[in-house]
């Protein structure tokens, strides 16, 4: 009897660690984690200084509260010649749509450099070669390594240096919303989730539809229609990569 | 030179076992092999050989404390409650986020420096208490897991931990691999008498 209750205890206290380490049976791997608890509570980001292309410096919630709409972001620094490559080809479809549809005025695009070599030329030079428009896509970088740091850690970025001043990075697409809210992760495999979340975010949009009716109700339906597909889809993504939750993500990068 | 008994040697082998994972543990959690296949272990063989120490002072105790530590053994007939909170907690520690979360979560951390130890008490003290054929049935659980775990970390052509790179997951994989070849010979070589 008591070797059976000690037998049950064992198997509590175990399945309990294993619960704990993996939120609850959801996540094997820290980015899957990250992506799920940033779907269940979005969580307000912190600020920091941001440099741009034109060598001037901002606030980085000032900047996405003046600019008024729904951010994609993503990280990366020029240098890099692998994932970030891809990160950047995803991200030029991603230009392209909200361009074919029209939604310059509710979505637009951020590239953050993490490397603190990376000035305001060379975020100039790297967004000419991606072929950014700048009214859709900016490309910054942090001013102090110390704001930089602590809003990696809150999106959940992990950079590791590489031999040859190389970085290895987990990458996705997160849905930033003006007011400074990390809304949702999307692997880069799925831009059209990311754009879809982005377009529901600032569907709701008050400031800039106020006193148009129809429009507002257009785009709350839209919204409506685009939620089920993409939370459905975000779900079977998540079962379909079973042990590698990082899909395509987290590539190594100096390949 | 002077034969020292067993109790002092566990114990300083104990203590060196601890010293040297929680002082190197920088070196030691920078890369995932070293994490997995090094400081892991240490900490549990802390406990171990803690166990060893305090049972071989054990084997002059007095008859009160004797009997009191066979009731306290009755709740771990034939090692059986321990050797599975053992393997529990050996598959808790194959999960990469386990590892990811070790260097960034403070509770994690804990889990692992404190529970660690205790699980090595714990596995020292409950294989002690089992038959080699619940030896050998967990054994070959855990150098199952160990193995299909580390070919996982080989197969894999991304990244499964955020906070290393992928080489490394690979040397993680083929020393995962190596220790499920390991143990089992270690343990024939222990119980030489099987044979």
């Amino acid at each position: 009897m008591r070797w059976f209750l000690a037998l049950v205890l064992a198997l509590l206290a175990g399945a309990g660690a294993l619960y704990g380490l993996t939120d609850g049976f959801t996540a094997v791997t820290a980015e899957s984690a990250r992506r799920q608890a940033v779907a269940r509570q979005p969580r307000p980001i912190h600020d920091a200084r941001i440099i741009n292309t034109k060598d001037g410096a901002a606030s980085l919630l000032g900047e996405l509260e003046a600019d008024g709409r729904v951010a994609i972001v993503n990280f990366f620094y020029t240098r890099c010649i692998s994932l970030c490559l891809a990160q950047g080809s995803v991200t030029q479809r991603v230009q392209e749509a909200i361009a074919a549809q029209g939604l310059q005025s509710q979505v637009r695009l951020l590239s953050i450099s993490f490397d603190s070599r990376d000035r305001a030329p060379d975020l100039g030079r790297y967004a000419s070669s991606m072929r950014a428009d700048p009214a859709i896509w900016r490309f910054w970088s942090f001013e102090q390594s110390r704001q930089r740091d602590a809003l990696l850690r809150q999106f959940g970025i992990t950079v590791i240096p590489a031999p040859f001043g190389d970085f290895e990075h987990n990458a996705a697409l997160h849905v930033v919303t003006p007011d400074g809210r990390l809304a949702g992760i999307v692997d880069l495999d799925e831009p059209g989730l990311a754009l879809a979340l982005a377009k529901k975010l600032s569907a709701p949009g008050k400031i800039r539809l106020a006193g148009q009716a129809t429009a507002l109700n257009e785009s709350h339906a839209g919204a409506a229609a685009v939620v089920p597909q993409a939370t459905g889809r975000k779900g079977s993504s998540h079962h379909r990569r079973g042990l590698a939750g990082t899909g395509g993500s987290s590539q190594k990068d100096p390949s | 030179m002077i034969p020292r008994p067993p109790a002092v040697v566990f114990s300083m082998l104990a203590v060196a076992c601890l010293a040297v994972a929680l002082g190197a543990h920088r070196p030691l959690t920078a890369s995932m092999s070293l994490h997995m296949l090094v400081q892991i272990p240490l900490l549990v063989l802390a406990g171990v050989f803690a166990e060893r120490a305090v049972w071989h002072r054990g084997k002059t105790s007095t008859h009160e404390a004797a009997s009191l530590k066979r009731k306290l053994w009755s709740y771990n007939e034939y090692g059986v409650p321990g050797l599975l909170l053992a393997s529990l907690i050996g598959a808790a520690w194959m999960i990469p986020k386990a590892l990811d979360d070790a260097l960034t979560d403070w509770r994690v951390a804990a889990f692992k420096y404190v529970g660690l130890p205790i699980g090595g008490w714990v596995l020292g003290a409950s294989v002690r208490r089992a038959p080699a054929i619940i030896q050998v049935f967990f054994l070959g659980n855990f150098c199952w897991m160990s193995a299909i775990v580390g070919m996982l970390y080989l197969d894999q052509p991304v990244r499964l931990c955020n906070a290393y790179s992928l080489s490394d997951q690979d040397w993680a994989g083929r020393g995962l691999i190596v220790l499920a070849v390991m143990l089992p010979l270690a343990w024939l070589w222990r119980r030489p008498r099987l044979f």
